[in-house]
């Protein structure tokens, strides 16, 4: 295989990489802080595309000044729908059995959808590509899609800012010390209560960013929620539940996972995520990154 | 006011239902007569679900407003079968248990359809399929109250096989690769277009074959492998959601300037797609497209479909009208709504006039011979519809394309 097919595949599988990190990295967040299964995380993913789809259609005058506010707005938007999550539902199920979180959350995917399918209809809807990012770029004698390069930056910018907010703020430290020992981080004076609706606002945010970034290169429409989720969880597991860094490997990993089976063993190469799963727990049950579970 | 004595409000209640019974209920439901439709109207194929019952609602509208059926006025029921066989099944029977339906108008998945068959059979009900098309439907869950009016997924890969093995043949084309969603759909309708492609007498290889998944959201990967292949061809058996996603991604990889492809783009993913959908790609229709029949029935059709849903029919809604003009039909040839009536006047291959054309239906299997439609996608966005069209549309002959009655017979149940 010639080094610019290799150079393609790579690519290829990183920008798939990239879109499922920016959807892990909140679902993993959420997981790590809260212990809450979220699964209506993969409706803030649908949800904010929808709104970017509502929101480039209804101001064509500009296509790429609307595609860049709505990049901002529909994030925020499913930021806000978060933390009302949360504090009408979520809060009053923490110290119960998780099952319980598991199951109000699938109750919550099914109402969004259900929200979505009034809202915005069972058609589908395409977002065109703004201006500033279509075409390609040529480098190794391969033509490489510049919005699938600004996918990649998007994603490594949201690790970088995550890495910065959890190492280097307060906020950060505290999230990792509400994983560690919520009690203790209570008696000391945080309010573990707002903490948590924080953390689990900015894990809508993140969804809310793959949804809004996604949108342009695939169809809106119901079901992308349930559909991102299950990858989405399969790269969380591989990585260890609740890290952040972990997302990140395990997208790497099944992005150039599923690119090897693609060229490979094309038959297969749908199972092949979940080959990479398995092994992955064989070797390391609690992911690459993951803490095995505290006991007690 | 006194009360009555309780034994008399007892006979009275009991007069009074009676009389309802005997007069009211059935002077009322002699008024109406009812058709089911159990479809997808929620999920990933919701949008083929609505378009063909609101297809079937304009057919049922004109009935009306031209004095309905046999003096009665056709009511069209739904309900949403949610892509499940069970959920169909049960719709079905209560359809045909409370609401005394007469007809059944199929889902959109096949796997409903041929359980939803067994119901219509059971019940000697007539089943119309519209949307979901394979091959079984009219094959192993054949019965006689079964009717297909939409090609068959056998049909619609040899229609396609036709149409490339003549460019295959004009450009020398020699390479080939698929992409197909990893379902019985999707490899069936690879293999059908390759042993077509071979009956027409072109020798292709096969470089390449992808399987995503139904509603993968990424086909990069795909896209890169198939272009590292530098096809002459590509034929993609993806539709719908998937269609508008792997489009989308061949576009920014540049697949469509490289390669000549081969997609099902129909109506509703080229309204999505809008002005980027690949101009130039080869793409088919299971249903002519409305402003290639220069008829006074459909101009209307369209015109009222416009107007009441604010867009141009496409080839679900075309096909979900066609399918209840097959039933009215049948109901006018036998003089009565009476299921095993309808289905013997059916059955014997009767000539049937439609909004999309008239055509036979086979006497050996009840599928309509009806044509699929190739053609290439417009080099201009139409300024009226918003989107690309198919242009330069070809018809495939059924004749050229069916599965003989012979080998559909083999399929079929034996008495």
């Amino acid at each position: 295989m010639s080094l610019d097919t290799v150079a393609t595949l790579v690519f290829s599988g990183l920008t798939s990489a990239s879109l499922l990190f920016l959807v892990a990295a909140g679902l993993t967040l959420i997981f790590g802080a809260m212990h809450i299964v979220n699964i209506a995380h993969g409706s803030f993913y649908m949800l904010a595309a929808f709104v970017v789809a509502s929101l480039t259609q209804s101001m064509a005058a500009d296509s790429t000044a609307v595609f860049w506010l709505s990049l901002l707005v529909a994030p925020i938007l499913v930021g806000v729908l978060g933390m009302l999550t949360e504090v009408l539902v979520l809060r009053r199920l923490y110290g119960r059995e998780p099952l319980l979180g598991l199951l109000a959350t699938f109750g919550l995917l099914y109402l969004f959808e259900g929200i979505a399918l009034i809202v915005w209809g069972g058609q589908y809807r395409s977002i065109p590509i703004p201006h500033a990012l279509q075409g390609h770029v040529q480098a190794v004698g391969e033509a490489f899609s510049i919005y699938n390069l600004f996918v990649i930056a998007i994603a490594i910018a949201v690790g970088l800012f995550l890495w910065w907010l959890l190492q280097r703020t307060q906020l950060g430290w505290r999230v990792r010390a509400a994983v560690e020992d919520p009690e203790t981080l209570a008696a000391s004076g945080t309010n573990v209560r707002r903490l948590f609706t924080a953390v689990f606002a900015l894990g809508a945010v993140l969804a809310g960013i793959a949804g809004a970034v996604t949108g342009p290169i695939e169809s809106i429409t119901t079901g992308l929620d349930a559909q991102i989720l299950v990858e989405a969880f399969i790269v969380v597991v591989i990585g260890g539940l609740g890290s952040v860094p972990g997302a990140a490997i395990g997208a790497v990993v099944i992005g150039l996972f599923e690119t090897a089976g693609v060229i490979w063993a094309p038959s297969f190469a749908s199972a092949f995520i979940y080959v990479a799963m398995i092994l992955v727990l064989i070797i390391r049950p609690s992911g690459l990154l993951g803490v095995t579970e505290r006991v007690g | 006011m006194t009360a009555l004595p309780i034994k008399t409000q007892v006979a009275a209640t009991a007069l009074l239902g009676g009389l309802a019974l005997a007069f009211g209920a059935p002077a009322l439901a002699a008024e109406t007569v009812n058709v089911g439709m159990s479809t997808s109207l929620t999920g990933p194929v919701a949008q083929l679900g609505i378009a063909s019952k609101d297809g079937a609602q304009m057919a049922i509208d004109r009935i009306n407003k031209d004095g309905g059926l046999l003096g009665k006025q056709i009511k069209l029921l739904t309900a949403d079968g949610q892509l499940k066989p069970n959920t169909g099944v049960t719709n079905v029977r209560n359809f045909v248990l409370a609401d005394h339906a007469v007809a059944i108008v199929g889902p959109v998945s096949s796997a409903v359809g041929i359980a939803e068959a067994g119901v219509a059979a059971q019940y000697q009900v007539p089943i119309f399929f519209n949307t979901s098309n394979d091959v079984d439907q009219t094959g192993k869950a054949f019965s006689k109250y079964a009717f297909q009016v939409v090609p068959s997924t056998y049909m619609e890969p040899h229609a396609m096989a036709l149409y490339v093995a003549k460019l295959f043949k004009q450009h020398h084309w020699k390479t080939l690769y698929t992409i197909a969603p990893n379902y019985a759909f999707g490899h069936s309708t690879v293999e059908q277009f390759l042993a077509g492609l071979k009956q027409d007498g072109v020798d292709v290889d096969v470089v390449g074959q992808q399987w995503p998944q139904l509603g993968a959201s990424d086909y990069t990967q795909y896209i890169s492998a198939i272009m590292a292949k530098s096809p002459d061809f590509v034929f993609a058996a993806e539709y719908g959601g998937d269609l508008i996603t792997f489009t989308k991604q061949a576009e920014g990889a540049g697949l469509f300037k490289k390669t000549q492809v081969l997609a099902d783009y129909w109506p509703l993913a080229l309204e999505a797609l809008g002005a980027s959908a690949p101009a130039g790609a080869i793409t088919d229709d299971r249903a002519p497209p409305f402003y290639t029949v220069k008829t006074k029935e459909m101009d209307q059709f369209a015109q009222a479909f416009h107007a009441k849903y604010q867009r141009w029919p496409g080839t679900w809604a075309i096909l979900g009208y066609s399918a209840v003009q097959t039933w009215a039909q049948g109901v006018q040839k036998a003089g009565s709504f009476d299921g095993t009536k309808v289905a013997d006047a059916l059955g014997d291959g009767p000539m049937i006039k439609t909004v999309r054309g008239d055509f036979k239906l086979r006497a050996c299997d009840h599928l309509a011979e009806i044509p699929v439609y190739m053609g290439v996608l417009s080099k201009d966005v139409d300024a009226k519809y918003g989107r690309r069209v198919m242009a330069d549309v070809v018809a495939q002959p059924s004749d050229k394309i069916m599965l003989s009655c012979t080998a559909k017979q083999a399929m079929q149940p034996q008495a």
